[in-house]
């Protein structure tokens, strides 16, 4: 387990509730040039949770479990950035009041996993609390790498470690090109995601990632992901799969940055499977 | 000789817009790629001395717009604004000081969650008129415009006497061919993924003229056409491979992780049917005869 400033790190209530769906009436146009209008942001999804892949479903941006948001702008953006990856949800009200859950990647919305039994039970509307723990999180041993949207729920069982050269180990299931890094780039770490832009089949083949999960752990090549997300030659982000494929050219999978360092500070190591549903037991 | 169009089938509208006051977040600061934070200033509003035909570089600014800004605050009219607007027409001030005086659409630059500009290149004189919540008239044409022949090409934002300049078309009616300064590759293209073609702007991660060794240029100016390989516009931008996407610089650099110069697109290409040839006198500036090539 590698060393950090756990102990200096505040846990802080944030109010949200589930989401509901959005329309606005028009059609979006998929890199299949066809006109488009499907599920899959905001709200619950039922049947997609984190472990299922991230391609081959007809969603628009599917988003895993409960779409949470804040009760106005403000407390939104508190919500989106104070939340962090393995952070604990506590349902606040409706059928499934008391229920525990687990945050498990963010989007426009935080996304949150529940049991399949509590997930039947969740409404649009229903009240939630995340407590919020994370942001600030420093690896002590490492200051070269750059910590963003990790609970400490998560850091627990990532499997990190330190190697021999003072290089942060970090297993992953794939590394992906800065070319195909699209919506996302330039925004601010701590908000929504980085969509990876896999709708071309040939690609996605070349790139080995037919199998992708929802949850996996990813590298980004060449990418600094420490104030706002960029190309910088030399650097390597790492980041977990938050939603399954967006359609539209320039959108794509999105992936949550946990970590971003230059290569001499962290090195990836490219392992069959590592999801975090497995590793907080989520089922 | 220029490639074939549809010139005879494009209606001509007028959208409204006022010039701009610059806003700021109430944090004030921006935070740069290492982390340093600073003051963003040149979006929005009116500059006085930072013209289309200059560097996109050197400029204590943060996406400097050249000119003027203009948008519509209604957000649909905006929208409207912003499509139908094609980079070489008209503008007429109607409201102020400067009503009467003309002006040439230079680009459409759009922040993330933020603006959607219209920039407008007048003389110096009706800069020192104008003022913001002044309106202005754009006489909007060339949005459907399309290349004969030419079906995997698509053309956006271009005003048809700009069109005429820019299609080389040297290779035949089933090729368009638009000269460019130089050639970026996807990996460059920074914040503007899965925007809207037909209105927007992305960014090129070329932060400093450093970074322009990357494209083989000493320079980029406002104005400048510029191709990215791979990159698709025909509805939404985004990565494609073999794909290319012409613009043309429509605001300067920017210190944000992700920024750097954002690119109005003028059109997108597959199969080989859009070509770049390079020219490093390529800048819609001189094409248009304003900025700094404007006459006195």
């Amino acid at each position: 387990m590698v060393k950090s400033n756990l102990d200096a790190l505040v846990r802080v209530a944030v109010e949200g509730q589930v989401s509901h769906p959005g329309q606005r009436g028009g059609f979006t146009v998929g890199f299949d040039d066809r006109p488009q209008m499907r599920p899959g942001m905001a709200g619950v999804t039922v049947n997609l949770r984190v472990g299922a892949r991230a391609l081959g479903w007809e969603c628009d941006h599917g988003e895993p479990g409960v779409s949470a948001e804040g009760l106005n702008p403000d407390r939104h953006l508190a919500l989106q950035v104070l939340a962090a990856l393995g952070n604990r949800v506590r349902m606040t009200s409706g059928l499934a009041q008391g229920a525990l859950g687990t945050v498990t990647g963010k989007h426009a919305f935080v996304l949150i996993d529940f049991p399949a039994e509590v997930l039947a039970e969740i409404c649009p509307g229903d009240r939630l609390v995340v407590e919020a723990w994370g942001q600030g999180l420093q690896l002590t041993d490492h200051p070269e790498v750059t910590v963003r949207n990790l609970g400490p729920e998560l850091l627990g069982v990532l499997g990190l470690e330190s190697g021999a050269d003072s290089r942060l180990r970090v297993p992953v299931v794939a590394t992906l090109p800065s070319r195909v890094m699209g919506a996302g780039i330039g925004m601010s770490s701590e908000w929504a995601n980085c969509d990876v832009m896999l709708h071309d089949a040939d690609l996605v083949d070349e790139l080995g990632l037919a199998n992708l999960r929802l949850g996996d752990l990813v590298a980004m090549e060449d990418q600094d992901h420490r104030y706002g997300r960029s190309f910088h030659r030399g650097w390597t982000s790492v980041g977990v799969i938050a939603h399954a494929l967006g359609p539209t050219p320039g959108h794509g999978v999105g992936v949550v940055t946990i970590l971003s360092a230059p290569a001499a500070a962290l090195a990836t190591r490219a392992v069959p499977r590592i999801n975090i549903g497995d590793l907080l037991g989520l089922s | 000789m220029a490639a074939r169009d549809n010139l005879d089938a494009l209606v001509e509208t007028r959208v409204m817009g006022q010039v701009t006051s610059p806003e700021l977040s109430a944090g004030v600061y921006a935070v740069d790629r290492e982390g340093k934070p600073f003051v963003p200033v040149g979006a929005g509003g009116i500059k006085y001395n930072v013209k289309v035909g200059m560097s996109a570089f050197g400029w204590a600014a943060d996406q400097v717009e050249p000119g003027v800004s203009i948008a519509n605050p209604q957000a649909t009219a905006n929208s409207a604004l912003s499509t139908f607007t094609c980079v070489g027409n008209t503008v007429q001030v109607r409201t102020g000081l400067a009503t009467g005086a003309l002006g040439v659409v230079t680009g459409k630059h759009e922040e993330f969650a933020s603006y959607q500009h219209v920039l407008v290149d007048f003389d110096q004189e009706t800069l020192s008129r104008l003022c913001p919540g002044d309106q202005v008239v754009v006489r909007a044409r060339g949005a459907g415009l399309a290349a004969a022949g030419a079906p995997n090409v698509t053309l956006h934002s271009l005003d048809p006497d700009l069109w005429r300049k820019l299609s080389l078309s040297a290779g035949g009616p089933a090729l368009v061919e638009m000269p460019v300064v130089a050639v970026v590759p996807p990996h460059l293209v920074g914040i503007g993924s899965g925007r809207i073609s037909a209105t927007t702007s992305i960014c090129l991660q070329l932060g400093s003229r450093d970074e322009l060794s990357e494209v083989g240029v000493a320079d980029l100016r406002l104005g400048d056409l510029v191709a990215v390989t791979d990159w698709d516009g025909r509805y939404n931008t985004g990565y494609r491979p073999g794909a290319m996407l012409i613009g043309c610089v429509a605001a300067g650099t920017s210190r944000l992780a992700g920024y750097g110069p954002s690119l109005t697109i003028l059109a997108s290409g597959r199969g080989d049917q859009l070509r770049a040839i390079i020219d490093p006198k390529a800048n819609i500036a001189r094409m248009l005869a304003v900025g700094t090539y404007r006459q006195p």
